[in-house]
């Protein structure tokens, strides 16, 4: 091996990296070449000088205290969908027993009872949930610091579906961002939206994903309530919307002035 | 113990390192901190396909890389960050049997006048973004050529080449801050080659 050659591996000599047949080679031309054998020490010399006495930045404690927050969730909704499986297996060997015992008229009930598509509580319980994560920054924006005709672009060009977004340009009502999210496995754009100082999150969903929703026509407003929040679900223009808030029909403010007389909302259907 | 705790005190042992790779990719503090957010997520949902006969880190960098890459690309770039795919595009090619590539610059000058740790991190953090990540791969996390290759999804020869013009960068940005104004380098080209 000439010093050329030597020098080149060099680097990958100090961290381990060569081969047994090439390290036995550098070795032997090291014992006979003062040179090169003077890099390979101040190699080392550099190493233990600086390079094993450096760390990676610290993560700030507000991260800390972030992340753990995250790992709870993420357990606890684990935990949770653990749960919700094992109901629903019970819940399907009833039906598959009473199946057997009441024949099929029954069955067909207990499948539209049972649907395995999303209900109306289910999708007021993820709405709540993506809620408090974007409100704790648990899910950050995609973009931020628009308006809400860029952020409407911004979606439509990656959304397989009409999203139109309000441009109500009030003192009180600020359009923080949006990011792409998921609502029970839907693709969704997800909207953060302050009030007066309280948040509020706006999901636009595909109008096939509000349709297996199969809620009727009447009250066009459906209203949940849910862990204090308030949820109230329609459809407009193509796409499903729901709207989550702690503070009732005040957030719909979020797409209607407040001197529009709009018509009043109907009481919240479930109580979860 | 379960995979859910063992992940999450894999998580706690390695923040420093995750957060710190996050700011690598992103170099801005709040992008660092969604980025490693998102990341977890990602990581949780896919830890059945952690091999636990493999090691955390290489595993969870790879997803952070994935994920700030998807994060680039539904945001079509923000003007200050360059996206890593087309910067590995544009990366200049240096060949091990290059005749550029058998002079390593001998720290000899820069222990002689004694560095401080935090001045060497710091000209670490100067680096352009690839050479940086892969320096800070190996020199501060200590992963193998291969972990950082499949990370980065190069060839091992990247990955060295690399790591070369980065450490070789680092010792000029070294070298160059105790010089006075308009004073030569030493012989090294400002990309590091």
């Amino acid at each position: 091996m000439d010093c050329n050659t030597a020098k080149s591996k060099l680097f990958p000599y100090v961290d381990g990296e060569l081969t047994p047949e090439l390290r036995d080679q550098l070795e032997a031309h090291l014992a006979h070449c003062s040179a090169c054998r003077r890099l390979v020490d101040f190699e080392v010399a550099f190493r233990e000088t600086y390079v094993e006495r450096l760390g990676p930045d610290p993560a700030p404690e507000r991260v800390r205290e972030h992340v753990a927050t995250l790992l709870q969730d993420l357990v606890q909704r684990q935990h949770a969908g653990h749960g919700r499986r094992r109901f629903r297996r019970f819940v399907f060997s009833v039906a598959a027993a009473l199946l057997v015992a009441v024949g099929l008229g029954a069955g067909i009930t207990l499948q539209t009872y049972l649907g395995t598509g999303t209900t109306l509580p289910e999708l007021a319980n993820a709405a709540v949930e993506q809620h408090q994560k974007l409100v704790r920054k648990l899910l950050p924006p995609d973009i931020r610091d628009v308006s809400p005709k860029a952020a409407e672009e911004w979606f439509r060009q990656r959304l397989a579906f009409n999203v139109s977004l309000p441009d109500l340009r009030t003192e009180h009502l600020h359009f923080l961002g949006g990011r792409i999210s998921h609502l029970r496995e839907v693709e969704v754009a997800a909207l953060e939206y302050q009030l007066d100082g309280n948040n509020i999150s706006l999901f636009i969903i595909p109008e096939e994903a509000y349709r297996r929703l199969h809620l009727t026509d009447k009250p066009r407003f459906k209203v949940v309530s849910h862990r204090g929040y308030d949820v109230i679900i329609w459809r407009s223009q193509g796409a499903g919307y729901t709207l989550v808030s702690e503070i009732g029909d005040r957030a719909c403010q979020v797409c209607h002035a407040p001197e529009e007389k709009l018509e009043p909302l109907p009481r919240p259907s479930a109580h979860l | 113990m379960d995979r859910s705790s063992e992940f999450q005190d894999l998580v706690r042992k390695y923040l420093n390192s995750l957060y710190n790779y996050a700011l690598v990719l992103t170099r801005h503090v709040e992008d660092a901190e969604d980025l490693l957010q998102e990341s977890l997520v990602r990581a949780y949902g896919g830890l059945h396909t952690f091999d636990r006969s493999l090691r955390f880190k290489p595993w969870i960098f790879t997803i952070i890389r994935n994920v700030q890459i998807d994060r680039q690309r539904r945001r079509r770039v923000r003007p200050s960050e360059a996206p890593l795919g087309r910067e590995e595009e544009a990366e200049p090619v240096v060949s091990t049997e290059s005749p550029l590539y058998s002079i390593p610059l001998a720290p000899e000058d820069i222990l002689v006048r004694r560095e401080t740790v935090e001045r060497v991190r710091d000209a670490i953090r100067r680096l352009p973004p690839l050479l940086r990540e892969t320096v800070e791969l190996r020199d501060i996390e200590g992963l193998s050529y291969g972990e950082i290759a499949t990370i980065v999804s190069r060839p091992i020869g990247t990955v060295m080449s690399r790591l070369y013009r980065g450490r070789n960068l680092l010792r000029t940005y070294l070298v160059e801050s105790h010089q006075r104004p308009g004073e030569k380098g030493v012989g090294v080209r400002s990309d590091g080659l």
